[in-house]
């Protein structure tokens, strides 16, 4: 039989957000967090996107944001990720709620799928952020072609994220499956050292 | 520490600073603004390496990126790196660099005995020399070819300092900051425009030093203030690929001792231009004559940067050959910083240029070549003749021999984004023609000459790359007339070489030629010409013009071979960047990874993920221990398993399941809610694909699973017919692999085990029977429970959010602990699926049909499926075709390997082979899976397993691949 | 490195992307024989210039795609959604 030989580690990669500050010192350090949200994937059933939006607008005050978007509601944000289909993100609550509440609000209109223990978000923020994320990123991040409120769905060192931008600091919510969180971390932490990177 | 070769003042350098540096372990001492190639010079430092294959003494020939000759290892140890160019080292403190190709030194050099058997080392000589006898290959001529010859050595050490990558965007990338890449730059940046300006020098405007360092200062002020423009010096781009896309190496730290911590040594840059203006400037090329690669012959141009830039005579008494009026203006620097001028050799009759020589009162033989060189490690004179004349010939001495032929535009990188090259008569040489992409070229690049002319023509290109304008000062310069008398070999007595690194001469190419290798592409290849270090940018004309000779056309009939990157050399680790180790392929943990490893779990990469193996206890002596005992707890008693890994699909719609009844052999659209079914996928051609089950969940949504491998070719797959073939069907996909955790609970005491924990769910039989799914609640986290069972024991599986996996998990070992429950890991659960008979990757391993694998009953009656059609051609239905059986030791205790294959006894013909082997804990010994050819007619024979490469023979017995409950009546009480 | 410009995500790089193909064969409806499974499977027409085929963006919003693509100089002259059909130049 042949036997991997790494060592065992802690699959949620919570041990390599220390607090403190890590990497380059003197220079603009990145912030660096683990974001406790609930993450539910809402795809519109044929034809019922209209239906959808009207549900979400009603629910959560979403106006459903085209490619490339976000868009923030009461509480929550949506997160456009494929045709007719969006992450609809917010704070952490009860277990399996926002799941519930939407797909009581969008009946037979959406798939209505949790997906809160299946993705993780990480933000990443500061004047360097987009340097940092440039070291893998391949889209256009720079203030002229992207922006607050602007979604992409890409590759973020070798696995596939969803990137929202969340404000003009910048400021990045950085969307991974979890069970890929800890090589995520071991990667996005290793590529800040070079401007140094803080972990509150 | 002197340094007799530096001019007085002048140049790009800090004359406050000295620099103590190493070169094959003597000390010398340079300033700031230095190369090592200067600094060398500077101490009077002429040879400075051995020739590739003939061991013949080298000098610095040239001042940049074209240099074929000074390659030095630099640093040393871990840090050592082979054949840098020593024109493009930055000089600093402490710098060590050792000369290659040499043994046991470079002034004594025993292989330059190579050059005495010159004659077998001619083009083709790879080929033609050592091919026979064929066994000394291997253990002579290949180690005596590398022994004598190659270049540099590498470190053979892990590198210690950190590379990086990163992705950039702008609207115009110039690339080359000469006078017409900074006007370029500065007319696209006054425009508003993001402007990334490389440049592979750390010296921006070089070629302005001395020559209008006024403008070079305020350019270089003015870009730096803009704060749309990127300025890269130490940058060079090695690429130019599709759709404007050029790859570029930063070198971030080669100029300091070591990188300062955290900061990579060099950064790969992927640049995607919206356009891009090729300011590249050109080469100098070389004119071919006999011994034209003696220490002390240096391009003319580059004589000129060592006087200009560095403050550096390249020698006391200078000679020029040159056949054009701008190189006599290289050689008036030298004259002007006091460099003894030996004359200048044209083979023109007569020019402006060498009226103004004259009138210097330097001699000029007009309508003269050299014809040769004198001088061992270091030129004393040369030979020169009137052109045409025979037999009579002068010998002039001087130390230094400036070379000039024309010059060459830099079209490398034009080249390599598709721009077709035109012919100037004029240079005699090749410039840009009308672009393909949105390009420009500028400058020299462009066939421009004087740098007033060269920075017009940056400022247009900037205008039009960025698509607005805006007026800039132009330098002042000295008009220089670049016009040349075509002139690429002076033929002699000798050893003319058209590529000085490869050691490569006009013989050659001829040669080749003669021999057949008459296009340009297979006469580079037959010679090596223009595959060294320097990539010819300087000699790769001269010898397509030798070519063309030999073949008796034109040079542009012959044309060039296709410029391809990279242009100048890239490290390993500037390509790897900081792709590595871990960094290099993410890896997949399960929910459940923490407590396998507090329970000292044995793990195994199972494609992207991490996976228990097997769980050691106290009690086990070795791994087979562990392994037999789990799946001796499953058999008997109740193990569980994580399997968290298999891909998870989540489809809903109205048409959810039409799509899966064309999607799978079988039906799902009877399958009742609450219920699951195994399924099985094909692809189009008929091959199995993937296997699993699906369970309905509700109406109009299914719960699928796949195999760990396949979960994302299935998804796609699924994508693939949903969004392309059948795009009419109410249906959406979603992979839920990352949200639900999943374990197996096996055994014939699973359900008493589960029964103590699982909530809200009666798992009696009849309740709960066999492919039954529910959900219900363990410890208050929501579960969703299935019965469904691969190792052939009474099984459950129970899925929770993943976040709950371990409070689950927990909940099922406590519950099990009073009938001995033991975590299992892969392997136990390969030996449970063995014993059973179910297939897995080894047999469905896209070359098997369900037939094969003895599923071909799950094909369902009527309707279209995928695959269904070209399953049924003759060559996938044919029964002899290699069909799952199981197989034993004749003598039990016999191990067999999976690989080997199966014979007849006595035969070496191959019928098939070995899937996979266990040891087992409901038979004795070892037992295995296999493909056979006739292999349903052959259960109850005898063949043998045969691994030759183990030297293993064993003989086996044919049985049924269900070793274990062939009723399938475990699963259902 | 080709850059196809997804109709959803805009211009993005080829890794993002998956090759999947002449996107011009169609799978034969219920019923079909075996050499319509045959040709629609194997039988390609390997052109000398534009070819219309599909992307998967796998790494994007998981579309697949119509591209226009030059198999000569790889040029991206079109792209079209999966229902769509995009204008294919003469030459």
């Amino acid at each position: 039989m042949s036997v991997s030989n790494h060592s065992g580690s802690n699959h949620s990669g919570s041990d390599l957000l220390a607090p403190g500050a890590h990497g380059a010192v003197g220079g603009e350090p990145v912030r660096i967090a683990l974001r406790s949200c609930d993450v539910v994937q809402v795809l519109a059933r044929k034809g019922r996107a209209g239906d959808v939006a009207a549900a979400l607008l009603g629910a959560l005050g979403l106006v459903l944001p085209g490619p490339g978007h976000a868009a923030d509601g009461r509480g929550a944000s949506a997160l456009w990720v494929q045709p007719e289909g969006w992450f609809v993100v917010a704070p952490r609550g009860a277990d399996g709620a926002l799941a519930s509440a939407i797909k009581a609000a969008c009946g037979d209109a959406a798939s209505v799928i949790d997906q809160s223990h299946g993705r993780a978000v990480v933000s990443i923020s500061g004047t360097r952020a987009a340097w940092v994320l440039a070291k893998s990123c391949r889209v256009d991040l720079h203030p002229s072609a992207f922006g607050p409120g602007r979604v992409a769905s890409t590759q973020l060192f070798h696995l596939a994220a969803t990137l929202h931008q969340t404000d003009a600091v910048p400021s990045f919510d950085l969307i991974v499956f979890s069970t890929f969180l800890r090589s995520f971390l071991e990667s996005l932490t290793h590529a800040a050292e070079e401007t140094g990177y803080v972990v509150a | 520490m002197t340094q007799p070769f530096r001019t007085r003042a002048g140049g790009q350098i800090d004359r406050t600073v000295t620099l103590s540096f190493r070169f094959d372990g003597k000390v010398y001492a340079g300033h700031p603004g230095d190369t090592l190639a200067s600094a060398l010079l500077a101490n009077g430092v002429r040879l400075v390496g051995r020739s590739f294959k003939l061991h013949r003494p080298r000098g610095i020939y040239a001042a940049g990126a074209e240099e074929p000759n000074a390659l030095a290892e630099l640093r040393t140890g871990a840090r050592r790196e082979p054949n840098t160019r020593m024109t493009q080292i930055e000089l600093y403190a402490g710098l060590e660099a050792a000369s290659q190709n040499r043994w046991p030194s470079l002034r004594w050099d025993l292989l330059s005995l190579n050059g005495l058997i010159a004659p077998v080392l001619s083009s083709g000589f790879y080929y033609k020399t050592f091919m026979w006898p064929a066994s000394f290959w291997e253990k002579v001529y290949e180690p005596l070819i590398r022994r004598s010859s190659g270049l540099g050595r590498a470190a053979g050490l892990a590198d210690p300092d950190r590379y990086d990558t990163v992705n950039a965007h702008c609207d115009v990338l110039v690339i080359g900051a000469g006078v017409a890449g900074l006007a370029a730059a500065l007319v696209a940046g006054a425009t508003g425009a993001r402007v990334m300006l490389c440049e592979q020098d750390f010296l921006l405007g070089a070629g302005l030093v001395g020559q209008d360092d006024g403008w070079r200062e305020a350019t270089l002020a003015a870009l730096a203030a803009m704060a749309n423009v990127t300025l890269l010096p130490r940058t060079n781009v090695f690429g130019a690929y599709d759709a404007n896309v050029v790859g570029a190496v930063e070198r971030v730290a080669d100029h300091l001792p070591e990188p300062p911590p955290h900061t990579p040594r060099q950064r790969y840059w992927t640049i995607r231009a919206g356009t891009i203006v090729h300011a590249t400037g050109a080469h100098e090329r070389f004119i071919a004559f006999p011994d034209n690669d003696r220490p002390g012959v240096m391009l003319a141009g580059a004589a000129a940067t060592y006087v200009a830039r560095y403050g550096v005579k390249p020698g006391n008494r200078a000679l020029l050959f040159a056949n054009n009026d701008a190189a006599y203006l290289s050689l008036f620097t030298l004259h002007d910083a006091g460099v003894v001028m030996a004359g200048i050799v044209d083979p023109r009759a007569e020019s402006p240029a060498q009226a103004a020589a004259r009138a210097r009162g330097i001699t000029v033989w007009s309508a003269s070549q050299v014809i040769g060189t004198s001088g061992a490690l270091a030129l004393t004179g040369a030979r020169i003749a009137r052109v045409g004349s025979a037999g009579t010939d002068t010998l002039v001495a001087a130390d230094l021999l400036l070379v000039s032929g024309g010059i060459n535009p830099a079209v490398q990188l034009a080249s390599q984004s598709r721009t077709p090259l035109d012919w100037s008569e004029p240079l005699a040489t090749w410039v840009p023609g009308v672009p393909v992409l949105a390009q420009f070229s500028a400058g020299a690049a462009n066939g421009v000459s004087g740098l007033r002319e060269a920075a017009a023509d940056g400022a247009r290109s900037g205008a039009a790359a960025s698509g607005g304008d805006a007026a800039i000062a132009l330098p002042e310069d000295v008009p220089a007339d670049a016009t040349v008398l075509p002139l690429w070999e002076v033929k002699g007595r000798g050893k003319a070489f058209v590529d000085i690194q490869d050691d490569v001469t006009a013989n050659d190419i001829r040669l080749a030629a003669r021999e057949g290798y008459k296009h340009i592409e297979h006469a580079k290849r037959y010679t090596t010409h223009t595959m060294g270090t320097d990539q010819g940018k300087s000699g790769g004309l001269v010898g397509a013009a030798v070519l063309a000779e030999a073949r008796g056309e034109t040079v542009q009939n012959v044309g060039m071979p296709t410029f391809r990157p990279f242009t100048s050399p890239v490290t390993w680790g500037a390509i790897a960047g900081a792709n590595i180790g871990k960094h290099f392929a993410p890896t997949r943990l399960s929910p459940l990874h923490d407590w396998h490893v507090k329970r000292a779990a044995v793990f195994m990469d199972a494609g992207q993920w991490l996976r228990p193996a097997y769980y050691p206890a106290p009690v086990d002596s070795d791994g087979w221990d562990s392994v037999l005992r789990e799946a001796r707890a499953a058999r008997r008693g109740v193990a569980v398993c994580d399997v968290s890994t298999l891909g998870k699909i989540d489809v809903q719609g109205r048409d959810a399941a039409r799509f899966l009844d064309r999607l799978y052999t079988n039906t799902f659209s009877n399958l009742a809610i609450g219920r699951a079914r195994y399924g099985l996928m094909l692809r189009e051609d008929g091959i199995v694909f993937d296997d699993g089950t699906t369970s309905r969940l509700a109406q109009d949504h299914f719960f699928v699973t796949t195999t760990t491998a396949n979960a994302g070719p299935v998804m796609q797959h699924m994508e693939f017919y949903l969004q392309t073939v059948w795009p009419e069907l109410d249906v959406t996909l979603a992979s839920v692999t990352d949200q639900w955790a999943a374990m197996s609970i096996a055994g014939p005491k699973s359900r008493a085990t589960i029964s103590k924990i699982v909530d809200g769910l009666d798992l009696s039989n009849e309740a709960f029977p066999f492919m039954a799914v529910a959900d219900a609640t363990v410890r208050g986290c929501a579960v969703r429970v299935f019965r469904i069972s691969f190792s052939g024991e009474m099984a459950y599986e129970i899925a929770t959010p993943a976040g709950h996996a371990e409070t689950v998990w927990r909940a099922v070992l406590e519950a099990g602990e009073e009938f001995g429950i033991e975590p299992y890991g892969v392997e136990a659960l390969g030996l449970l699926r063995i014993e059973k008979g179910h297939v897995t990757g080894a047999e469905l391993n896209g070359q098997t049909t369900a037939a094969d694998v003895g599923l071909e009953k799950m094909f369902k009656k009527r309707g279209d499926f995928v695959g269904r059609v070209l399953a049924q051609r003759p060559g996938l239905t044919d029964a002899a075709r290699p069909r799952l059986v199981g197989l034993r030791p004749v003598t039990r205790g016999e191990q067999m390997r999976a690989g080997m294959h199966l014979v007849e006894t006595g035969s070496s013909h191959s019928l098939g082979w070995i899937t996979a082997v266990t040891r087992a804990v409901e038979l004795d010994g070892w037992i295995g899976l296999a493909m056979l050819e006739n292999g349903a007619s052959r259960i109850g024979s005898r063949m043998q397993a045969a691994s030759p490469l183990h030297g293993a023979l064993v003989d086996v017995e044919i049985v049924s691949p269900h070793f274990v409950d062939p009723e399938n009546a475990r699963v259902r009480v | 490195m080709i850059r196809i410009d997804c109709p959803w995500c805009g211009v993005r790089d080829e890794v993002e992307f998956t090759y999947r193909g002449d996107a011009t064969v169609v799978r034969p409806g219920e019923g079909a024989s075996e050499e319509a499974f045959h040709d629609f499977v194997y039988k390609r027409a390997n052109p000398r210039g534009w070819h219309v085929e599909w992307w998967y963006h796998g790494a994007g919003c998981r579309q697949f795609l119509k591209v226009v693509r030059h198999t000569m100089t790889h040029e991206v002259r079109a792209v079209a959604r999966a229902t769509e059909m995009p204008e294919v130049p003469a030459e």
